[in-house]
């Protein structure tokens, strides 16, 4: 299979890379790992005229702490690296999981965090990573900037509020409160190299090491035409004392938020069942990893 | 066992360094000069009759140099097995699967080939279509081929003994279905060629393939030209598991456009094309009855197969006989029965994949002895070992077991699993299974009705005496025969590996029908021996006549000659040799009279000394109608124990380990052996719990890709701890039988009986996905509730 013909660009500037975009508006796409956008151009799904690639554009690839309340993760950070990440391991769980799940090690050294947000499929694994810590999008054009809430972008299938003249310049990830733990489950057929039936994130504050539930966040991904949060579960959960029994209640909570579709990789049935059992085993694994919290 | 230099040793392959370093050539990495592109167009529509094609638009575009449709392929029909020829190069009158070919172009690159394709117009008057097997045999489904009336491609009915009184007899007879999956072989490498016709008539294929000389008869009837004028020559090949093993449209219309323009002409399968073209696993329907007596003898065996051939034959007659005739051991049987189906439906055509019509009924039939062994009180691996064969033992449908290490096979993986300690002892959740199976090491009979020989080799000498070089037909396409020929090559002659280069894959070679039915080691391995004896007598002779010593004296091994044991007097011979060979490197040393000393004495008295070897299987089987389906000169046999874990909560299964032993005879390669017992086992595994390709309503593929159609990954294999068993296979060379295929009969039962084990339910629909098994659990609970 060929690749159908178009222009390469590789601005050494995130300006030139927004004059760009400007200038070629939807003629345009960019190119980071390229591990979705070469495919569909392979298979003549799309075939954008010009190609505008981010590998030389300054701190694209860079992640930075903000000393005590965050991390700016560029958007052509790789998946490998998120994983490996000790920083992201620590205080933003979620996101390594999910980096570590997807695809598989040929892929995750190319693909992207920002290729995987802005691809916005379903199944994608980092989005409701993203989706239960506080992250904020940064979108630029040659003339505008904004920043966008994650549970603001995504809007189907495929579909996010990025213009065709805008690019996502970096991620912020504020840094949970203390004693906080997060987890991510997937369920695909294989160990590896696998496209979620379902995938669930969580992240749970306790008051302390013996403390309440004082935050509670849950998104789930392949079960709706974007990742949604399972928000009754959360409220149930916020005051409660942790428990087995009421991590599976807020499992059985959970599968209300979802209205997944029956396809070739599973039926509408067993994802929801499975939403109810993954929800409540990622709550369990949150919470062991909250009282492991150190300061 | 003998004792021996080369042979059973764990030898690096030879073909090793070229495929570690990227040197080795595969089909697609061929390139001449002026070569034209090629592409197919295949229909979008499963059943449709054809009104009308209009080429000239894509005729007219620059850079396109060929059109091809039926008027120009002709009407030739071809297939696999003479018997049912149901296939033209190019669909005339009808289409028949999504995906069925209609015309091929040849432009000068593949951006101009492919929107020639878009230019050709082909009207269609769409047809009902039937995707389901068992809507196909329903009266007034879509009729496919008028030649076969009810969708009934072949039928099947054998009967050994008097099936239903046997039954009637038995203490006990427990009934199982099963139902697998269509499966893709998923090879690395899709199937590619090039085609070069030259003005002398002569055509040349460089094609990834596993039967060159298959392709080369198939190629030569439906073009019309005459077989010595064809040739084929087998690159590097990046697995073949079945598929591969009959000629293509894709070589077909290579080789025709070649013809029609004069240039080289080359064509790759896309990975959805190698899904459309198929000729991979069948989906099986088994239904069975087994009746055994209260001790656990099995007495009689009743077995129903239905199977969905796709649109197309190809090798589905011998499939449809292997789900009968493969059952007749490893267990003995007093009666069976089998009735066989394989229906058409407008699907890609189905064919040969490792182990060749007997996986699916294998699985039901390994299950329905766990069952049965359950209702009995009994170990599973008691119940097989009071009814296991020996060898010498002869199946009851007259298949010989002339080797048969099954009760070996089995002491071994109950051993090495430590299967006592661990049947019915572990928690829920966690289980353990077994099974067993055998299988042909080669077929008994070529395709075609023929006398021929099915190997035929040429071993060729150096002029210096230091190399042999062994020229065959046969396939290497991954599985390691040509190492496996270099080492019986060397162990006969009696020189170092080093010493004996390989030539195969060529039909200029030598006749070999290649690499199906795991053939190679036995049939091919038989006529490089006889080759290399011959080469060795001549040397004696020529040795014998030279130094005055009977021919009785002389022995070859190590690289050297002995006369009587010792080193004889050989001093003129070493003199003369290194005079002949003055300011050389590496003049001949030593005590003894080397092997390069002693072939350049013959090469002196005789010219090029060249051994020839052939082989073909004595008269097999018995005279009932199909049996020579399932006949083979030996039978390799193995057992397996499987160790699953359940996610009781969402039916994910983890396979934990995996125990395999195989009787192969004498092991000749022992790392090749274990090789292909591990790829059988993660093959086996793929189909159990994944692999499935899916279709859509209208018969298009769903997932035609190695991201959608999902084989194992290295995550998802287990430690594999691999036992090779050895018996003495007087048919076999060196005594040496199969290993490539018989390897995989046991695996996907074993992990059902595992799965069931953990859980207590009995699935008998593939692949167990966590959403098949979890489902089953639930509804299993469910019942219990009630």
């Amino acid at each position: 299979m060929l690749l159908p013909k178009f222009d390469y660009h590789e601005p050494a500037t995130l300006e030139e890379a927004l004059r760009l975009l400007s200038e070629m508006g939807g003629n345009a796409r960019i190119i980071a790992g390229g591990t979705d956008l070469l495919v569909r151009m392979k298979l003549k799904v799309e075939k954008p005229s010009q190609l505008i690639s981010l590998r030389k554009i300054p701190g694209f690839d860079a992640i930075i702490r903000r000393e005590n309340h965050g991390v700016t993760i560029g958007p052509a950070v790789t998946a490998a690296e998120l994983s490996k990440n000790e920083l992201i391991l620590d205080r933003f769980t979620p996101i390594a999981l999910a980096a570590g799940r997807l695809g598989a090690p040929v892929v995750r050294n190319r693909a992207t965090i920002g290729g995987n947000l802005v691809n916005a499929r379903p199944a994608a694994d980092l989005p409701p990573a993203c989706m239960v810590l506080d992250t904020k999008l940064k979108l630029k054009s040659a003339t505008t900037e904004r920043e966008i809430e994650v549970g603001e972008f995504f809007r189907g299938p495929g579909e996010t509020t990025i213009e065709p003249n805008e690019l996502l310049v970096s991620i912020f990830v504020e840094t949970p409160a203390p004693w906080t733990g997060g987890a991510y489950i997937k369920l695909g057929a294989r160990k590896t190299l696998e496209i979620s039936m379902v995938n669930v994130a969580v992240l749970l504050t306790l008051q302390d090491q013996e403390g309440i539930i004082v935050d509670a966040k849950i998104a789930l991904g392949a079960v709706a035409p974007t990742p949604v949060r399972a928000f009754a579960a959360e409220e149930y959960l916020i005051g409660r004392q942790p428990s087995t029994e009421v991590f599976h209640e807020a499992g059985a909570i959970g599968v209300g938020m979802c209205e997944p579709i029956t396809d070739h990789r599973g039926s509408m049935e067993y994802r929801c069942l499975m939403i109810e059992t993954l929800t409540s085993r990622a709550l369990n694994q949150a919470y062991q990893n909250a009282l492991a919290w150190k300061p | 066992m003998g004792d021996y230099r080369v042979l059973n040793t764990r030898a690096p392959r030879i073909d090793g360094p070229a495929k570690a370093t990227g040197q080795a050539k595969y089909a697609d990495d061929f390139k001449m000069p002026g070569t034209l592109y090629a592409a197919i167009l295949q229909s979008p529509i499963a059943h449709a009759r054809i009104l009308h094609i209009d080429t000239s638009k894509a005729k007219k575009l620059p850079g396109v140099k060929a059109v091809v449709t039926s008027r120009e392929a002709g009407l030739i029909k071809y297939g696999v097995s003479p018997a049912r020829y149901d296939e033209t190069l190019f669909a005339h009158d009808k289409v028949r699967y999504v995906g069925d070919e209609i015309a091929a172009v040849a432009a000068f690159d593949q951006d101009t080939a492919q929107e020639a394709l878009s230019l050709i117009k082909v009207d269609y008057e769409e047809l009902p279509a039937v995707f389901d097997m068992f809507e196909a045999m329903k009266e007034g489904a879509p009729q496919i081929h008028n030649e076969f009336p009810g969708n009934m491609n072949a039928e099947v009915h054998q009967e050994f003994g008097d099936t239903d009184a046997a039954l009637a007899a038995c203490d006990l007879v427990i009934d199982h279905t099963f139902l697998n999956k269509r499966q893709d072989a998923a090879f690395i490498e899709p199937h590619s060629c090039l085609a070069v016709y030259e003005p002398s008539g002569r055509l040349t294929l460089y094609t990834s393939t596993q039967v060159p000389h298959y392709v080369m008869r198939t190629v030569a009837m439906t073009l019309q030209i005459p077989v010595g004028n064809v040739r084929v020559v087998k690159p590097y090949v990046g697995g073949g598991f079945g598929p591969k093993c009959e000629a293509t449209p894709l070589e077909m219309s290579c080789g025709l456009l070649s013809k029609v323009t004069g240039h080289p002409v080359k064509m790759s399968y896309s990975r959805e094309q190698v899904f459309l073209h198929s000729r991979a696993r069948h989906q099986f329907y088994a239904e069975m009855s087994l009746g055994v007596m209260k001790d656990g003898t099995m007495v009689a065996l009743k077995n129903k197969a239905v199977l969905d051939g796709g649109a197309y034959t190809s090798f589905g007659i011998a499939t449809v006989y292997y789900s009968g005739s493969l059952l007749g051991g490893p267990y003995k049987l007093k009666s069976m029965k089998y009735d066989g189906y394989r229906v058409y439906t407008n699907k890609p055509a189905c064919g040969a994949q490792r182990g060749h019509g007997g996986v699916a009924h294998r699985a039901c039939f390994e299950q329905l002895i766990d069952m049965t062994a359950e209702k009995l009180g009994m170990d599973p691996i008691d119940m097989r070992l009071k009814n296991i064969m020996m060898t010498g033992d002869m199946t009851v449908n007259e298949l010989d077991m002339s080797s048969l290490g099954m009760k070996e096979c089995i002491e071994a993986i109950r051993k090495g699993s430590d299967w006592n300690n661990k049947k019915g002892k572990l928690p829920k959740g966690k289980g353990i299974g077994m099974a067993c199976g055998f299988f042909v090491s080669g077929a008994g009979y070529p395709i075609y009705r023929s006398d021929t020989y099915h190997s035929t080799v040429v071993i060729k000498l150096s002029e210096d005496g230091g190399m042999a070089n062994v020229l065959t037909g046969s396939a290497e396409i991954g599985q390691g025969s040509d190492t496996t020929m270099a080492m019986i090559a060397a162990e006969t002659l009696g020189i170092s590996l080093d010493n004996v280069r390989v030539y195969s894959g060529d039909t200029d070679y030598s006749v070999d029908l290649g690499a199906y039915s795991s053939r190679q080691t036995l049939m091919t391995g038989h006529a490089t021996k006889e080759a290399a004896e011959e080469i060795k007598s001549k040397i004696a002779l020529y040795l014998s006549q030279e130094l005055n010593v009977p021919i009785a004296s002389i022995t070859f091994g190590d690289g050297i000659v002995k006369f009587d044991g010792g080193p004889g007097n050989f001093d003129k011979l070493r003199t003369n040799y290194i005079k002949e060979h003055r300011g050389w490197t590496d003049p001949p040393s030593g005590e003894y009279l080397t092997f390069r000393e002693a072939a350049r004495l013959a090469y002196l008295r005789a010219g090029t000394i060249v051994g020839t070897g052939k082989y073909k299987p004595p008269k097999l089987g018995g005279s009932y109608k199909g049996a020579a389906v399932g006949t083979s000169p030996a039978y390799g046999c193995s057992a397996q124990i499987v160790e699953v874990s359940v996610d009781l909560d969402t039916g994910q299964i983890t396979v934990d380990g995996m125990t395999d032993a195989h009787d192969c005879g004498l092991a000749i390669n022992k790392m090749s052996v274990e090789g292909q017992m591990q790829g059988s086992l993660s093959m086996g595994l793929g189909e159990c719990l994944f692999e499935e390709v899916k279709f859509d309503s209208r018969g298009r593929i769903i997932n035609p890709s190695l991201g959608e159609y999902k084989i194992p990954t290295a995550l998802d294999m287990p430690k594999v701890k691999s036992i090779i068993v050895e018996s003495n296979e007087p048919n076999g060379p060196y005594g040496a039988k199969e290993v490539g295929e018989g390897a995989i009969m046991p695996t996907i039962p074993a992990i059902l009986n595992a799965i069931y084990d953990a859980t207590g339910v009995r699935i008998n629909e593939l692949p167990v996905t966590s959403e098949r098994l979890f489902m089953a659990l639930k509804k299993n609970a469910e019942g219990a509730k009630i």
